[in-house]
């Protein structure tokens, strides 16, 4: 069972080298792409099973142990983020035949596809802080692929930013991790929490952990990092865009979560406070953000912003309740996201525009995608019973528990800002009389609306049935709390 | 009980395949027989030896939320209410809404809420409430902006929605805090808690919390800005969501909490205070409506805002004033709305300036009208059960003792607005009544002839005109089977009052003649006087307030976000380097991380420093070079630079692949750049130019301090030792870096290899589809 979980990490690296050999049969890749992504996921997900109920799982790779050799560490937290990139990203595959043109899918769409999954699951398992460089450097370089195809001008340009500020950002890992290497000389996760331990994360360490929370940060979008975003994420096709938004971000948050719970925990009182913060800052900007524009896309792509703010205010709050509460959070905002990119690339199809101003009425034509729309608008404002609200309602608690009032307010605040940017789209796009210009190829928006509808079932159910959810969520919040099980199965084996 | 509050749900996402015989039946009558059952089943409950039920079943036992329901008088007032009126309300939404329409959605949503507003009242779990509140809200949402192509439909939907779930998101944060201090997500057990709760330094911030909660939803001053506006939902459901229940569950959630703040001063002060304005405004605001369902949404806010004021008197006659207010409250504003949904239906209009002498052609309305309007007027008449409350009402404002301070001014102050607002009050009800079915029948102005509704039409504001005088005339048959049960549950202790017609020449009973006097006179010379209203700007004026936020809202937002995303590279890159600046060095200086030693640093050699200069001087020179083939050149230097230092530093394999890449790179540089045309010279301005001087350099430094400090910060044994001892013995391969490359660390290069194979596919299609493009 061990060295099986590499599965999730390599599966898809081979797909994607699989894939590159027939850009052009697309009537092969297709369905190849599909079927191999289904499979993944089941994989994944028994994998994930056995952990939930077997525990961590460790594989020293070549047989080094840790922490000479690059340690894959399977536990809960990362297994359950890998199925969910899975369920979100089969979703994606399904979608890419009806969002994409032939000519995007030919230039290796499915490659890049396969290998920016593989880097992601790459970095949620990797329990080396080198090899999580590696992965980065994965799913970037699948970024770019996917960013730039169609070549059109406006993308060329926002690719550009997007590429320059994640070259920064990778080069202030490699500066990081030398620092981190100079004092500690290891870069093994658990070693690291271990030796930061024993000096009592003394010195230049917290600032260095620092420096480490800037990199992830500007992946993960938090103020004031994010610039890059907005554009770089709205302009690519909506099957990019949701891919993006739905992994990309997250596994910068991730990132965060993981270094920040694990190994520089000894100084809260400066780092996670910094933390807090940034999560008021990043919610504010990110729905000030949602609420600045009239494109619809780009009202999505700034969502992205609050709910990093969210997941990073439970990291900055740093109880079980709030750990927990970030962890629903992330994961529930993996799969929304993902259908609200797939629903806005719908609703862009079906009225044939981006921009609000010139759309209306279109749930009269389309009132699957609408309704669709509608309760995903409330599942991303944290509405009950869905699933935005177990972990809002968890990050709350954490809050209020630790009296931080004035984040709690602005939190709610932000949340009802969500919920007016998106009632934006839903009144003056849905609403109304039909626009002029409304689409009559019905099959593809109901082709584009499925795979949408499947997310928001999942997220539905992860509110509904939470309790089928939330036990393994506690015992994730859990062990980020007590580091223990983590260090002991990497390093004691 | 459970399947009663979700019969509701169920049928309303049946609804949608109903629709198909909607052809020949209105789907009306299909889904009537489910809230006459609901209210059957919780009729049964009540009378003489009602007792509470409870009922639960486990949700998310793991976070404390189990569908847990209670049933005590207070529920079961509200329960039929809701079954009773919602009833009514689909009843007469047959006749009112035509078969053309869209009737799928508005039954769906209709029963929705219907199923939300039964799960309001009965929850005893705290986020079961809110659950069920927000849904209140969100069917509330839809049902205004149920004709969504009407401007005024959506804007009013918008602002429903934002104030309601404004309120809701308080609400929550207000029980979470309540769980937090009592431990339990029960309400009953946060009632046996109440000492707990009232000695909680969170007090202030809980009775906040949740008074805005109620506030906003029950449509108090000066929150109440929604409600006019939602008026423009058809009026089945405004006589239903706007006046008879939705708007009640703010006025619920205080009278459920009672038992825990009744006592408290600024639960007294706060519910007293606004919602004695909200009734004076209310009501003085209503005379200047219009439009029919105006004057009656005025008149709810005032009715709500005098229930609200109730609430937080506390006192015990107060509290059962307040219940038996809210289902006498519903029985004549329930016929009133349904009385001016006819008359719309009928005339085509609703704007009472058109109407008058309506009489004649509809008598029966008419009547009815007469009970309603003279039942909310308060006149002292044995069958208006309006009178029986208001009488109470009056007599519990003088029966407030005060805290000191502002609350002891209050206790004065109430009765006087108590007064002028009921004075109002009778106001517009006669205005409501006369001026729609008396007087001059101005045929130009009416749109259709007028006749008298249809009989089944006019049944279900019939049967709560029966209510309204069955009440006065039976009060007890109501106080012992439901109002005393209700009251009960509110004042947390036995209630043994009675409800009796006269009272005798007691204050109140003056107060009620006063009412009636001067609003009599006020009424006949209102045209001398309603100049007032244009001195005051009324409630337009926080209509501005809300208009005005959310534009600003919009445009602020746009304002703010498009003064950093300006596209500019070079600005993100600034603000984003200034702010890793300014954060990590403060965070060092806080943990006196810096450890600037250079004792143990290698010895400089002179080639070193020549060779740093060198580099050093390349660098700045890029800045100053125009020419893209000079600037790749002069970078160039640099990594040349770089690779004489790690041959200095005895990393011969390093210096090689430097080379190797600088090389490389300078000559595919130059061979893409000769087709690029010239660099512009960046324009900036010398403050900009120095602000960037110092964030790179400050940037550059700090990098360096880090750096320093942590090289003098080794604390363990490296684990290269690891790696150099054993590469030989273990990995089989004598130079230790590609037994790393290619064993020790293995993954890592099978990633960067597909990392190169991202990269060349990449470049490859973007070549590829430039081409083709070209080709086309």
């Amino acid at each position: 069972m061990t060295n099986l979980m590499i599965l999730p990490i390599v599966l898809p690296l081979i797909a994607s080298a699989l894939v590159a050999f027939f850009p052009n049969k697309l009537n092969i890749v297709r369905p190849v792409s599909m079927i191999l992504s289904v499979i993944f996921t089941i994989i994944s997900a028994y994998l994930t099973w056995y952990v939930f109920s077997n525990g961590t799982i460790v594989m020293q790779s070549g047989g080094w142990d840790a922490p000479f050799g690059i340690s894959i560490v399977a536990d809960p937290l990362s297994m359950l983020l890998v199925t969910t990139t899975y369920i979100v990203s089969t979703a994606a595959v399904f979608y890419a035949p009806s969002s994409l043109d032939e000519q995007q899918e030919r230039f290796y769409f499915y490659t890049f596809f396969f290998l920016l999954v593989s880097g992601v699951a790459g970095a949620f398992m990797t329990g080396d802080l080198f090899n999580l460089f590696v992965f980065f450097e994965v799913l970037l370089i699948a970024s770019y692929g996917l960013i730039i195809l169609g070549n059109g001008k406006v993308q060329l340009r926002e690719s550009l930013k997007y590429v320059l500020f994640n070259l920064f950002s990778s080069m202030l890992f490699v500066i990081s991790v030398a620092f981190i290497y100079a004092i500690t000389g290891t870069v093994n996760f658990a070693q690291l929490a271990e030796r930061i331990e024993s000096v009592d994360q003394q010195g230049i360490l917290t600032t260095v952990g620092i420096v480490l929370f800037f990199v992830f940060a500007v992946k993960a979008a938090v103020f004031p990092l994010y610039y890059w975003l907005p554009n770089s994420y709205a302009v690519p096709n909506p099957v990019v865009s949701a891919l993006f938004g739905a992994l990309l971000t997250k596994v910068g948050i991730y990132s965060i979560m993981r270094v920040f719970t694990l190994i520089f925990v000894h100084d809260t009182g400066i780092t996670h406070q910094i933390f807090l913060w940034l999560a008021v800052l990043t919610m504010v900007f990110g729905v000030i953000g949602a609420l600045s524009t009239n494109n619809v896309k780009l009202i999505i792509t700034y969502n992205i912003i609050p709910a990093i703010g969210f997941i990073l205010m439970g990291i900055g709050l740093y109880t079980e309740t709030s750990l927990a509460g970030s962890v629903y959070y992330l994961m529930h905002d993996m799969v929304i996201k993902g259908a609200l990119f797939f629903l806005i690339g719908a609703l862009v199809v079906a009225a044939g525009t981006s921009d609000l101003r010139k759309m209306s009425g279109v749930i009269q034509k389309f009132p699957l995608l609408g309704w669709l729309f509608f309760i995903a608008s409330l599942v991303l404002a944290g509405i009950p019973p869905f699933s935005g609200f177990i972990g809002k309602l968890l990050l709350l608690q954490g809050g209020l528990q630790q009296e931080e009032f004035l984040v709690v307010i602005i939190a709610l605040l932000s949340s009802l800002l969500i919920l007016f940017s998106m009632m934006r789209i839903f009144i003056r796009g849905f609403w109304g009389e039909v626009q002029e210009g409304i689409t009559t190829n019905r099959k593809k928006v109901r082709n584009l609306t499925i795979p949408a509808a499947i997310l928001v079932s999942i997220s539905v159910f992860l509110g509904i049935g939470a309790e089928a959810v939330y036990p393994h969520i506690e015992t994730i919040a859990n062990m980020l709390m007590d580091r223990t099980e983590y260090i002991d199965s990497v390093l004691k084996e | 009980m459970i399947f009663a509050i979700f019969a509701p749900l169920i049928i309303a996402i049946l609804i949608p395949f109903l629709s198909r015989w909607k052809e020949k039946v209105h789907t009306g009558w299909l889904i009537l027989p489910v809230p006459v059952a609901v209210f059957i089943y919780f009729v049964q409950f009540a009378g003489p030896n009602f007792e509470p039920q409870a009922y639960s079943v486990d949700w998310i036992p793991s976070l404390d939320i189990s569908l847990s329901f209670y049933l005590d008088g207070l529920s079961l007032l509200f329960a039929l209410l809701i079954s009773g009126i919602g009833a009514l309300v689909v009843f007469y939404s047959i006749y009112y809404l035509n078969n053309k329409e869209q009737l799928g959605h508005f039954y769906t949503y209709l029963y929705i809420f219907m199923f939300a507003m039964l799960g309001v009242v009965l929850s005893d779990n705290v986020f079961v409430l809110y659950t069920f509140w927000e849904f209140t809200s969100i069917s509330s949402f839809l049902l205004i902006g149920y004709w969504h192509h009407r401007q005024k439909s959506r804007y009013g939907a918008l602002k429903s929605m934002l104030i309601t779930v404004f309120g809701g998101l308080s609400l929550l944060g207000g029980l979470i805090l309540l769980t937090i201090v009592t431990g339990t997500t029960s309400i009953r057990e946060m009632v046996s808690q109440s000492d707990v709760i009232l000695e909680s330094s969170y007090l202030p911030l809980i009775l906040t919390f949740l008074l805005l909660g109620a506030f906003t939803k029950s449509a108090q001053f000066p929150f109440h800005i929604w409600l006019p506006d939602a008026m423009e939902a058809p009026t089945p459901v405004s006589a239903y969501l706007h006046s008879a229940t939705m708007v009640k569950a703010g006025i619920y959630l205080m009278a459920r909490f009672s038992p825990i703040f009744a006592g408290e001063p600024n639960f007294f002060i706060f519910l007293s205070l606004f919602g004695i304005v909200t009734l004076a405004w209310g009501s003085f605001m209503a005379v200047r409506q219009t439009d029919l369902k105006g004057i009656l949404a005025y008149s709810t806010i005032s009715q709500l805002g005098m229930i609200m004021a109730m609430l937080g008197f506390g006192t015990e006659i107060a509290l059962f004033a307040a219940v038996f207010h809210i289902l006498n409250h519903a029985t004549f504003k329930g016929s009133l709305f349904m009385v001016a949904g006819i008359v719309d239906h009928e005339t085509g209009t609703r704007d009472i300036r058109n109407l008058g002498g309506l009489m004649t052609f509809m008598p029966i309305s008419a009547t009815l009208a007469l009970f309603g309007t003279f039942s909310m007027a308060g006149v002292p008449l044995p069958f208006l059960n309006g009178f029986f409350s208001k009488e109470m009402f009056f007599e519990a404002t003088l029966a407030n003792a005060g805290y000191g301070g502002f609350s002891d001014f209050l206790v004065i102050l109430i009765p006087i607005l108590a007064v002028v607002g009921s004075i109002f009050t009778f106001v517009y009800s006669m205005y409501l009544f006369f001026g729609t079915f008396r007087g001059e029948y101005q045929k130009e102005k009416v749109p259709q002839e007028p006749h008298e509704a249809p009989k089944l039409m006019l049944l279900a504001p019939f049967i709560l005109v029966i209510g309204v005088i069955t009440i006065a005339l039976f009060p007890g048959f109501f106080n012992q089977g439901l109002i005393t049960h209700a009251a009960d549950a509110v004042t947390g202790a036995e209630n043994n009052r009675d409800i009796y017609f006269w009272h005798g020449l007691v204050p109140a009973f003056y107060m009620s003649i006063a009412v009636v006097v001067v609003g009599a006179l006020l009424y006949i010379f209102k045209p001398k006087w309603d100049g007032v209203y244009r001195v005051f700007p009324g409630t337009l004026s926080f209509n501005r307030v809300y208009d005005w936020g959310v534009e600003k809202l919009e445009t602020g937002s746009n304002a703010i976000t498009s003064r950093y995303m300006t596209g500019s590279l070079r600005l993100y890159m600034a603000l984003l380097l200034s702010a890793i600046f300014l954060i990590t060095t403060t965070v060092l200086i806080l943990t006196g991380g810096a450890n600037f030693e250079v004792n143990d640093v290698a010895p400089i050699t002179t080639v070193e420093v020549i060779v740093a200069i060198i580099m050093t001087v390349a660098a700045v020179a890029t800045i100053f070079t125009h020419n893209r083939i000079g600037m790749i050149l002069v970078v160039g230097v640099i990594g040349f630079g770089l690779a004489i230092l790690f041959v200095l530093y005895r990393a011969p394999d390093l210096a090689l692949t430097q080379l190797i890449v600088e090389t490389v790179t300078v000559t595919l540089f130059m061979l893409c750049f000769y087709h690029l045309p010239n660099l512009e010279k960046a324009k900036q301005s010398i403050t900009h130019k120095t602000i960037n001087i110092a964030i790179s350099s400050g940037v550059g430094l700090l990098m360096m301090v880090i750096g320093i400090s942590a090289y003098n910060s080794r604390s363990f044994d490296s684990i290269s030792d690891y790696f150099i001892e054993n590469s030989s013995e273990l990995g089989g391969g004598y130079n230790a870096v590609n037994v790393i490359l290619v064993d020790f660390r293995g993954i890592d290069t099978l990633f960067e290899v597909a990392v190169l194979f991202g990269a060349a596919l990449g470049i490859y299609a973007m070549i590829k589809l430039r081409r083709d493009k070209g080709a086309k």
